[in-house]
């Protein structure tokens, strides 16, 4: 049943009221989970900001804060900030500095009806308890009111049309905040009868912001897509490092399996360049290891890159830099022409996928259009060969699959790993809904690296919580913690997100569910290695 | 009546040229990078599961199975039976899809008198009955009727709905009293002016025909130019959606088109790299000199 809309509800207006928080998370009306997580009082896994946190932040929209952004010190400082606005807006609109998402962002901007279709299907909006704040419309609408008021000069006529808005600094402060409340999953997209576009706004928003104020999450800009193109990998891993990393999995991987597993570095000539999320390699070393154990197995020629930015897939610029996205995904392909590979195959990454595959494809002139594969199809080409041995019954236990957002509803890769699964997991079973209509993990679009302040609380809360129901759903008739569970995930970041978002409710203890990626419940059925290879450890 | 005449077909004028500039303006938009949504309705043999071709391996050296009767088909369900709004918003559904069809009844109503005057002048016999008559009239009555209680029911729901009232726009309302406006005037009309649409075929003669002159009534004026201003504000309104859905559709949410070989958008390509950057970011700093090309090149500043 849906909760009574807020009373009096928030409108598109009040975004710039100069009141202490626009539209605070209400714990009260959260939607609970299934028994017997609904015992889980929302007050357990919530943190509010303590007063003197307050006084040095601006956590004016819901009192949370992702940006950790700082009030302007005087005047002159706010209006640098509210010219840069509009500046921005204009640059936005214009070709030269936005063809890359210009048509789509204008189709959004002029069609949308208001008719409310988009709304539930915005896990943000619904498990909030349906807050105004986070309506797929609200910060589309924010952003069409300023274009229409500020854009390019301003319409008075349009302005009066699409209703008042007064740009200042809460406007300006919840408005970014507002563009890290969306995952970017583009559910609402897929539901728009007209095709508008309301998850391509937060996007777009993010780019304004970093692009023209330099305001973005540390975590994905600074600690992100900077440290990256400077020392090599978002995780500060320098190649030195990382090919000490995987010289020790290698090590531990030939010691499980009991044959040699080596991982060739800048192999030219390989048939493969395989790009990894580099957080594999520190977080999840299991994942790149049974890459490295089905390769070496399989007879594949491949290799990866210890050059910098190359042994890391990640782009974090697809969430919120063109320029930092494009700086990353040619660095990429720099490599790969280095290498002479035949094909990029990029592992377990769903960001990273289209980033390289789908976003950066019409970038990539001549010689540096090299072919990009998802592993999931590249796996599913292995698994189809024969040339692994698989024994289902070494994966007896309930399984159940997340489809990552980037790879799955924007790029229509569904099936490889469903066929995969079905043939080595024997008590596979599908989430509700699946596939191209899944949710998202909650942690999209950068927010599974991101916990500033009490983020890391609503993220628990609120955008992971629909996924956290899903998976309790999938598992019903087998909660009991004598049954071990497997949530595969074949995305680093949503391996993050359900990390924090399974410990956050305890689902190890209380329910013995584990999350991995599917490259390691492949090794775990391969005959020929010793069984055991999945370890059920909570990491 | 000169006067009006003019001016309904100045503001007839304004609909189909505002309307050309918006959509020229949408198709002269550069090349954007891919934006895709799945499902992709063209995706052969795919498209009930949302899947695409990046699920073959190697999927570059084959061909690409497309089918323009899956977009054909998902723009005609989404026309005919608004699915979307069905599926995903089921109690805007039924006033939604009233209006809609009063709307395409209207509109092929138009088209009949605008073909009717035609075949008139041009003399050709026995499709004299788009001239006004009977046919239309009941044609008339049927669209009005679905019209009008749609755009009743999407006001009242508009304004009932607290939800859905806080999340309208000034504009949201405009337009559906605007037309409530229309089909008032139109319900008098055929009421008490011109029930068989004679009137109204004879004011499209005169149009096409360049005749200004000659005796209408005055409620029909009224109609005609409220409607007429009605159509020449749309192309500046969300209401172009009726042909933008090309554009959001086919040309965004279904544009899977691989860049093959590197080649198919290179010249595209290489002049929109070309332009200049003027985003102020430290660790852009756009000067308005340096281009695409140049700043993704650089590393920038923190």
């Amino acid at each position: 049943m849906k909760p009574e809309p807020l009373v009096p509800p928030v409108k598109v207006r009040d975004i710039g009221k100069p009141t202490p928080e626009l539209s605070p998370l209400d714990l009260q009306r959260i939607v609970p989970l299934p028994p017997p997580y609904d015992q889980i009082d929302p007050q357990t896994l919530w943190k509010e900001l303590t007063a003197e946190r307050r006084q040095q932040i601006d956590a004016s929209l819901d009192g949370v804060s992702a940006l950790s952004l700082k009030r302007p010190e005087d005047p002159q400082e706010e209006e640098r900030l509210l010219k840069g606005f509009v500046e921005g807006l204009r640059k936005l609109l214009s070709v030269e500095n936005n063809w890359t998402f210009l048509q789509p962002l204008q189709l959004t901007l002029d069609h949308c009806t208001h008719c409310q279709t988009c709304a539930d299907a915005c896990p943000i909006f619904v498990m909030s308890g349906r807050n105004e704040i986070y309506r797929p419309t609200y910060r589309a609408d924010v952003l069409r009111r300023l274009v229409a008021r500020y854009g390019n000069g301003g319409n008075p006529i349009k302005s009066a049309l699409t209703g008042p808005i007064e740009l200042n600094w809460e406007t300006l402060a919840r408005l970014a905040e507002l563009s890290y409340r969306c995952t970017l999953c583009r559910r609402c997209a897929q539901t728009c009868p007209i095709g508008v576009d309301n998850g391509l706004v937060t996007h777009e928003l993010r780019k304004l912001f970093s692009q023209e104020l330099g305001i973005a999450a540390t975590e994905c800009h600074a600690n992100g897509s900077m440290l990256q193109l400077r020392v090599g990998s978002s995780t500060g891993m320098t190649p030195a490092v990382v090919r000490d990393n995987i010289e020790f999995i290698d090590e531990e991987m030939s010691e499980k399996v009991g044959f040699p597993v080596k991982t060739p570095f800048d192999k030219v000539g390989a048939d493969v360049l395989l790009l990894h999320n580099a957080g594999e390699i520190l977080a999840w070393p299991e994942n790149p290891g049974a890459f490295a154990v089905i390769l070496e197995a399989a007879g594949i020629s491949w290799t990866m890159s210890s050059d910098l930015v190359a042994y890391d897939a990640i782009n974090y610029g697809l969430w919120y830099d063109d320029v930092q996205f494009a700086r990353v995904a040619l660095e990429h392909i720099k490599v790969a022409k280095k290498l002479k590979v035949k094909k990029i195959v990029i592992g377990e990454c769903g960001h990273a996928h289209k980033a390289l595959t789908v976003i950066a494809d019409r970038l990539l002139l001549g010689e540096d259009n090299i072919p990009r594969e998802s592993a999931l199809t590249f796996l599913e080409g292995i698994v189809n060969s024969g040339v692994l041995k698989l024994d289902p019954s070494r994966n007896d236990f309930p399984v159940t699959l997340h489809d990552p957002c980037n790879i799955v509803r924007a790029m229509g890769i569904v099936e490889p790993q469903r066929r995969i699964l079905r043939r080595i997991a024997p008590r596979f079973r599908e989430m509700t809904p699946h596939g191209v209509e899944n949710y998202c993990c909650g942690g999209g679009s950068g927010f599974a690296i991101m916990s500033p302040n009490n983020f890391a609380n609503w993220r628990m809360l609120v955008s992971g919580r629909i996924k956290m129901q899903q998976i309790l759903e999938a598992f019903k008739d087998e909660l009991d913690p004598a049954i071990p569970k497997y949530v595969c995930t074949p995305c680093s970041n949503c391996k993050g997100q359900f990390r924090d978002l399974l410990r956050a409710y305890g689902a190890w203890e209380r329910s013995r569910i584990m999350y991995g990626g599917l490259v390691e419940l492949v090794v775990n059925a391969m005959s020929d290695v010793p069984p055991g290879f999945l370890e059920w450890e909570f990491h | 009546m000169v006067v009006a005449t003019i001016a309904g077909a100045v503001l007839l004028a304004g609909f189909v040229l505002g309307s050309l500039y918006k959509a020229i303006r949408y198709f002269r938009m550069p090349m954007h990078v891919r934006w895709e949504l799945y499902p992709v309705a063209h995706e052969k043999g795919k498209v009930a599961y949302g899947g695409s071709y990046f699920e073959e391996v190697d999927w570059w050296t084959k061909p690409r199975e497309t089918s323009m009767v899956g977009e054909v088909k998902t723009i005609a369900e989404e026309v005919f039976t608004l699915k979307a709004v069905r599926e995903h918003n089921p109690r805007l559904w039924l006033p939604s899809l009233l209006f809609h069809y009063g709307l395409y009844l209207l509109f092929l109503l138009g088209i009949a008198l605008l073909f009717g005057a035609v075949v008139d002048r041009l003399g050709v016999a026995g499709v004299g009955w788009l001239a006004g008559g009977k046919v239309l009239s009941l044609w008339g009555l049927a669209a009005l009727v679905l019209a009008t209680l749609g755009c009743c029911l999407l006001l009242w729901r508009r304004l009932g709905d607290p939800t859905l009232r806080n999340a309208s726009t000034p504009a949201d309302f405009l337009h559906l009293w605007w037309l409530l406006a229309v089909f008032a005037v139109s319900w008098l009309n055929w009421l008490a002016v011109d029930r068989q649409y004679t009137v109204a075929a004879g004011f499209v003669r005169g149009l096409i025909g360049m005749r200004l002159g000659g005796d209408v009534p005055a409620l029909f004026l009224v109609q005609v130019l409220l409607l007429a201003a009605f159509l020449a504000y749309l192309p500046w309104s969300h209401m172009t959606h009726m042909f933008a859905k090309y554009f959001t559709w086919h040309s965004v949410r279904w544009d899977d088109a691989p860049n093959l070989a590197g080649e198919a958008y290179r010249d595209k390509a290489m002049k929109l790299l070309m332009l200049p950057v003027s985003w102020s970011a430290p660790h852009i700093r756009g000067d308005g000199k340096k281009t695409w090309l140049d700043v993704v090149q650089e590393r920038g500043e923190s």
